[in-house]
């Protein structure tokens, strides 16, 4: 068993771990972060990417809304490559009551978002595709994240300042001695070693699973996991995000996420965030919610579906809906709570609030080490976003087209490179083409892999980084992953691309004969 | 709204059959291929934003729609996104010029001799190049002197016959007048009367060109002219199956135009092959044929096939006595209307009609029949054939020019008169 | 105009319909919404591949086992001896493109994968790739196309489950310089008909192969020229050369659907490309006229038979809505392999046995398509291709084999003396 040492150990990979660990390598300190999985596998890789204005929560909510806004032009400054400007739009459909609109003005007046009525004929000018029938339009200037972006941008930026990150390391327990969290076991999934890892604070951002890291120190964390559906669709059915004017519910969001629009959401408890089953019910809801804000969305065609679950903490007695339950996040030091020492959990909260709750869990851990740094994560730019420049739609396209022809395209759906591709591999040292999908978005685009996916396995291969049984092994893993968005909401155009796709493996390449 | 175009593209399953059939991403790089900047690109194009250039290279042949299984419409998709690019640009002063044949035309044929001399002197069409970007060997008819127009007014048909609305268009009127007028000729010898209504151009070249709203001021303007036939029951015939398509279908689906009047215009539409089968269907066609013992190539031009009405030129052709028409396989011409005008892209539409021309030329015949007017000029071009409408051969069929072979007319510039 | 049948799809089954009912004097009319598959499958001719887990030799009783067990399946609606005309039929017609082999021994040729798969037929490119008798093989790759991996192949049939040893090497070739980056089969092909690319190739391959080693190429070496480009380089380099089938396009399928649209045209049968069969005007359960959509509007062709040869899901000739319920699209036909309960559920695992595989159109024993009761739906309406239920074709390897003999059955069916009969007696 190998061993490491640092000043911060960080359990979790999503939004806020990553954000964790960049906060405190920015600070000095000396950091590790472990993910039991890939990077942003938990809630981050899985949400709709709604770069919040506050404006939905400005009615319910208003200290998430008032930390929305903030953090909102924030991140528009210092992850300015994980964002796209796509403008918020609130509207009130025909199934919605046109006061509420006056509720939502006032409560982002009162919570400093933002926000502005249009007449109805430019909301629909802008947004040709939502139901003419809307009574009210309101702006906000709600965003598009990338998560994926976001969360390797903050590694990298953590890496580069001495930070260590360890994605397939699981925590298989904490080390405790005595009244204090001194470290944590942990084991490769990759290589099968364990690794003891010891540290002066062990930070707990583990989301929805952050109840079951805080055993292992006998704390107690109550995190309900609601889960929620997307639905991403094949094409930007809308360019702004598009919000239903209302008491949050169900299916009441749809924005652009890159190439594509997702709507969502809904809001299931359920018991352990790992099993999360994808109901037929939920889907149907959500397509019926999307056909009434744009008409003809059934018609349209669904790509892919998942389901990702958020992290409620709850400190008091059980509530109605998991729904009710604050979005602002619960910062947790054991110290004071349990007697634990060297033990913070940092719970609760969204994606767009990361860079705060990080914040908070690095000022708490600055308790444990030797008194308070200055924080700088709300100036200093993510690597990859010291420009500036925002993050445009048309991007991939147009580098291409200086010279049309120049370069081998792998993934046409998604305009992923050769060059790009392989050093993607390189980067990640990874042999397995889910991780570089989520990273590039290889495969998922309309034809979910079709073509590329063969490309992709052929160029690992020949590029050396697998054998024949990797490589086979990777198309077949890549094959049966993909088949888990699709299968939920196949029908229609996607049927159609799925069989065309079972034709190309089964029929033309004989896939289900490979030597394995 | 639906934006039915744009939603069509959720229907692409990348299957490639697109791109293996475009004639143009085959012969040059530039043009990445029509699932590439159709349903492809259109996912990245938000809103306002156009980014890719490379979708000027595609020529608006619409073969892509016409193989697609998928019931895309890529080429359809492909124009409106040029339309957004020249929007952003703006049009250049070529293609402006080139969109409006009408004023061209207008300009041209008072003084038809001096403009013919011009645009076949090898000095002014250098200068026309490198001023105004028009290739210097790029195929241009010559001004008749006499619209169609002009001279359909001193006709007068049969008076109480059925009628049927002669949709001619700008290549009859200013540059082949004689084969509108054996139009009339074939409709009038089937116990027709043909009304020839005040028309101008029907904005095609200016919706290729990347300018909707003025073509659609083209196309209500024409249709103004053209529907109250329409309601009162009439079919609308047309010569150009280019112009044709644009009535039919093209106005509608690219430009966006949703007016009642247009689409009575289109229900009413068919190109003159098209209606004369149909007589035929009912036994209402006149076949006294003459004997034409030849043997002709065909090609049934891009838009012709985009009218989804089969090959009707060789239906009829069929029944004259001892014509043997062959029918050719090559996709297309490359003209694409303006498209091989251009001096960049002039290189491009010859490679792309290459096989068309060696095709041709492989017949041995003096002789090819095509139903679009820019492909007639592009043949006679790329292979010094003369080329004819198919209803020239009915008209000489019919004994109607009193059986004189040798008078047949050339409908395209005389080889020998191509610049160079 | 009134034809003596109107053919539904332009793919291997309609276009093989299309050409038996046109060189029998019949008046044809072909409409499709676009080109079929034949353009995306590899042109060989697959009778049967695989029966569950057992790899097939012999395709000849294989099929009368198959059938045996399986009345659904689309062989079993056709006369024992119906599937062997069948395919002389269509390697006659095809005789251009010289397709080898038969219904007593299948072929064993590699995918782009390099997994052996069985095939009947297959055209002369390809054919020398049977793997049966073993030996020794090289992959030629070349740079800048991108759907061939021929490091991976080898790989993978040094592995592979062979009736002889096969000892298999890969070679990646670079182009002249030149040419574009990325290029598609088809950009290659054209290069191959028109720049005498075999030139290059000839002269790139000459001393890198060993005496006995067949040379196995992607499927790119052209499409009006590839018969001779194929012979050229197999005389100059002294040895087998054969095509591998890869990702679509399917350039081997384009010279076939190339070949088979020509003989129809040489026919005078007209095949009208870019528009939809929508339905039909019938009266006491025959089709009068075939309904098909274009620019402006409907055509009705009047016609005294039907072949429909749609395809299946993936060509839109069946479709699954988003509420769950399954259609064929131009008749509305009853379907066979849909389940009748509840909603259709795909299986979580992508190797599970999936719901809608064998669904489709289920047919008597003149191939017309019939209700639950097993009476035909329309006294004159036939169906030939993926648009019948009853078959998983990609699993088991079978889905040119059942185009090819029920396009070729449905024909027979309709210039049936008992047919014309019936038809005459109705009019």
């Amino acid at each position: 068993m190998s061993s490491l040492e640092a000043d911060v150990l960080v359990i979790g990979g999503g939004s806020t771990g990553v954000g964790v660990a960049r906060d405190a390598a920015l600070r000095g300190f000396s950091t590790i972060l472990v993910e039991r999985r890939d990077l942003a596998d938990g809630t981050t890789g899985r949400f709709h990417g709604l770069l919040h204005s506050g404006g939905r929560y400005a009615v319910k909510d208003p200290s998430a809304a008032r930390e929305c806004i903030v953090e909102n032009r924030i991140l528009r400054l210092t992850a300015a490559d994980c964002v796209e400007d796509t403008g918020g739009l609130f509207v009130s459909t025909p199934w919605d009551d046109p006061e509420y609109g006056d509720l939502f003005l006032d409560g982002c007046r009162a919570t400093g978002v933002p926000a502005e009525e249009i007449p109805v004929a430019e909301a629909l000018r802008r947004e040709p595709r939502v139901n003419p029938d809307i009574r009210r339009a309101f702006l906000v200037p709600d965003a598009a994240l990338d998560p994926w972006k976001l969360v390797w941008g903050c590694a990298r930026s953590a890496e580069e300042h001495g930070a260590r990150i360890l994605p397939y390391h699981k925590v298989l327990d904490l080390e405790v001695d005595g009244d204090r969290v001194v470290g944590a076991h942990v084991r490769s999934e990759r290589s099968g070693e364990d690794v003891a890892i010891r540290a002066t604070v062990v930070i707990n951002a583990a989301g929805a699973w952050a109840g079951q890291i805080a055993k292992f120190a006998h704390c107690t964390v109550n995190v309900r996991a609601g889960m929620g559906l997307m639905i991403a669709m094949n094409h930007r059915l809308v360019h702004m995000c598009v919000n239903r004017c209302k008491r949050p519910a169900d299916g009441d969001i749809l924005l652009p996420l890159r190439t594509a629009c997702v709507i969502g959401t809904t809001d299931v408890f359920v018991p352990d965030p790992d099993k999360t089953e994808i109901r037929q019910e939920d889907i149907d809801l959500l397509l019926d919610e999307g056909d009434k804000l744009v008409p003809g969305f059934r018609q349209a065609r669904a790509l892919h579906a998942w389901a990702g679950v958020r992290p409620l903490f709850e400190d008091t007695a059980v509530v109605a809906e998991t729904r009710d339950v604050t979005r602002s996040h619960a910062l947790l030091d054991h110290s004071t709570r349990e007697g634990v020492a060297g033990f913070v959990t940092i719970t609760g909260g969204k994606t767009t609030t990361f860079r705060l709750m990080a914040e908070a869990a690095v000022d708490a851990a600055c308790e444990q080490l030797g008194g308070p740094r200055p924080c700088s994560t709300a100036e200093v730019p993510l690597a990859g976003s010291e420009r500036h420049t925002l993050y445009q739609i048309g991007h991939r396209l147009a580098a291409r087209e200086p010279v049309p022809q120049s370069e081998e395209i792998i993934c046409e759906c998604e305009l992923i490179t050769r060059a790009r591709l392989e050093d993607t591999i390189k980067q990640r040292d990874t042999t397995s083409l889910d991780d570089i999908r989520r990273l590039l978005r290889l495969a998922m685009g309309p034809c979910q892999g079709g073509f590329c996916i063969y490309r992709a396995t052929g160029i690992l291969h020949q590029d050396g980084n697998v054998d024949r049984e990797g490589a086979n092994r990777t198309l077949l893993d890549f094959l049966e992953e993909r088949w888990k968005g699709v299968h939920p909401i196949l029908h229609g155009d996607q049927l159609r691309q799925a069989r065309l796709d079972d034709w190309i493996f089964q029929g033309i390449l004989d896939v289900e004969h490979l030597p394995v | 709204m639906n934006d039915f175009i744009r939603d069509s593209l959720d229907h692409c399953v990348k299957c490639t059959i697109c791109e293996t059939y475009c004639p143009v991403s085959q012969v040059t790089p530039l043009f990445p291929g029509p699932k590439y900047v159709g349903p492809q690109a259109e996912r990245y194009r938000g809103a306002g934003l156009s980014s890719d250039a490379s979708v000027d290279y595609c020529s608006g042949c619409g073969i892509c729609t016409q193989v697609c299984p998928q019931d895309v419409k890529i080429a359809e998709i492909n124009s409106r996104a040029r339309a957004k690019l020249w929007e952003k640009r703006g049009v250049p002063l070529r293609n402006q010029m080139i969109a409006r044949p009408t004023v061209i035309g207008r300009l041209g044929t008072p003084v038809a001799p001096l403009a013919n001399w011009a645009l076949h002197n090898r000095a002014v069409r250098a200068m026309v190049q490198s001023v105004v970007g028009i290739h210097r060997d790029a195929p241009m008819p010559s001004f008749a002197g006499k619209t169609f127009q002009r001279r359909s007014r001193s006709h007068h048909g049969p008076a109480d016959a059925p009628a049927v609305v002669y949709f001619h268009g700008c290549g009859t009127n200013y540059y082949e007048p004689v084969l509108g007028e054996m139009v009339v000729a074939v409709l009038e010898h089937n116990g027709f009367q043909v009304i020839v209504p005040q028309q101008d151009c029907c904005g095609l070249p200016l919706q290729s060109n990347g300018n909707f709203p003025a073509a659609r001021t083209y196309v209500r303007r024409l249709v103004g002219h053209l529907a109250p036939h329409a309601r009162a029951g009439l079919p609308i015939v047309s010569n150009s199956t280019s112009c044709g398509l644009m009535l039919k279908r093209e106005a509608h689906e690219i430009l966006g135009i949703e007016d009642e009047d247009l689409k009575l215009v289109s229900e009413s539409m068919y190109d003159v092959c098209e209606f004369l089968v149909r007589l035929h269907d009912r036994g209402a066609l006149r076949t006294d044929f003459g004997s034409l013992p030849l043997t002709i190539p065909y090609h049934a031009p891009c838009q012709q096939r985009g009218h989804g009405i089969g090959k009707p030129a060789l239906d009829l052709l069929a029944l004259v006595p001892d014509l043997d028409m062959i029918e050719l396989d090559a996709d297309c011409c490359g003209i694409a209307g303006t498209y091989g005008l251009k001096k960049e892209k002039y290189e491009i539409a010859m490679a792309v009609g290459a096989r068309l021309f060696t095709d041709i030329a492989a017949t041995g015949s003096d002789l090819a029949a095509c139903d679009s007017e820019t492909c007639r000029w592009q043949i006679a071009h790329g292979t010094g054939v003369t080329a004819v409408h198919p209803i020239e051969l009915l008209y000489r069929a019919y004994g109607l020019d009193g059986h004189t072979l040798d008078r047949l007319v050339t409908t395209g510039p005389h080889p020998a008169r191509v610049a160079g | 105009m009134s034809y003596d049948t109107v053919v539904i799809g332009a793919g291997l089954a309609g276009l093989t319909a299309a050409l038996r009912l046109t060189e029998q004097g019949q008046r044809v009319l072909v409409v499709a919404r676009g080109v079929g598959a034949t353009h995306l499958a590899p042109a060989t001719v697959d009778v049967l591949g695989y029966l569950g887990e057992n790899r097939i030799e012999d395709p000849a009783s294989s099929v009368a086992t198959l059938v045996a067990s399986s009345g659904d399946h689309p062989y079993a609606h056709i006369a024992a001896d119906q599937l062997a005309t069948a395919l002389n039929w269509f390697s006659a017609r095809a005789g251009a493109l010289g397709y080898v082999g038969g219904l007593e021994r299948n072929l064993l040729l590699p995918t782009a994968l390099g997994v052996p798969k069985p095939s009947a037929l297959a055209p002369r490119t390809m054919s020398g790739g049977d793997l049966t008798a073993g030996g020794r093989f090289v992959f030629v790759g070349l740079k800048g196309f991108k759907d061939f991996h021929p490091t991976l192949i080898a790989d993978n049939l040094a592995g592979a489950r062979l009736p002889a040893p096969v000892a298999a090497r890969a070679l990646e070739l670079e182009l002249p310089p030149g040419r574009r980056v990325d290029m598609s089969g088809r950009v290659i092909a054209g290069q191959f008909d028109n720049e005498r690319l075999s030139e290059w190739l000839i002269a790139a391959l000459k001393d890198r192969v060993e005496p006995d080693e067949r040379i196995g190429v992607p499927a790119v070496l052209g499409l009006r020229r590839a018969d001779d480009t194929w012979r050229e380089l197999e005389t100059r380099l002294e040895r087998t050369v054969f095509e591998v089938s890869t990702l679509p396009p399917s350039i081997p399928g384009i010279r076939l659907f190339d070949a088979l649209a020509s003989a129809l045209r040489a026919g005078g049968t007209r095949m009208v490309l870019g528009v939809r069969a929508v339905g039909a005007r019938t009266s006491d359960a025959r089709i009068e006229a075939v309904d098909v959509a274009n620019a402006t509007g409907t055509v009705s062709h009047a016609t005294d038979a039907v072949v429909l040869a749609s395809g299946g899901f993936a060509s839109g000739g069946l479709e699954l809505d988003s509420f769950g319920a399954t259609h064929e699209t131009v008749f509305d036909l009853p379907l066979i392999g849909v389940p009748d309960t509840g909603r259709v559920r795909f299986a979580p695992a992508y190797f599970d046995a999936q719901p809608l595989s064998a669904a489709g159109v289920g047919i008597d024993d003149l191939l017309r398509p019939v209700d639950a009761k097993g009476h035909p739906v329309y006294a004159n309406l036939h169906a030939a291709g993926a648009i019948l239920g009853g078959a998983v074709p990609w699993k088991e390897k079978s889905g040119t084999g059942i185009s090819v003999a029920t396009g070729y059955a449905a024909a027979g069916a309709i210039l049936a003396p008992a047919t014309r009969a019936i038809s005459e007696a109705m009019r």
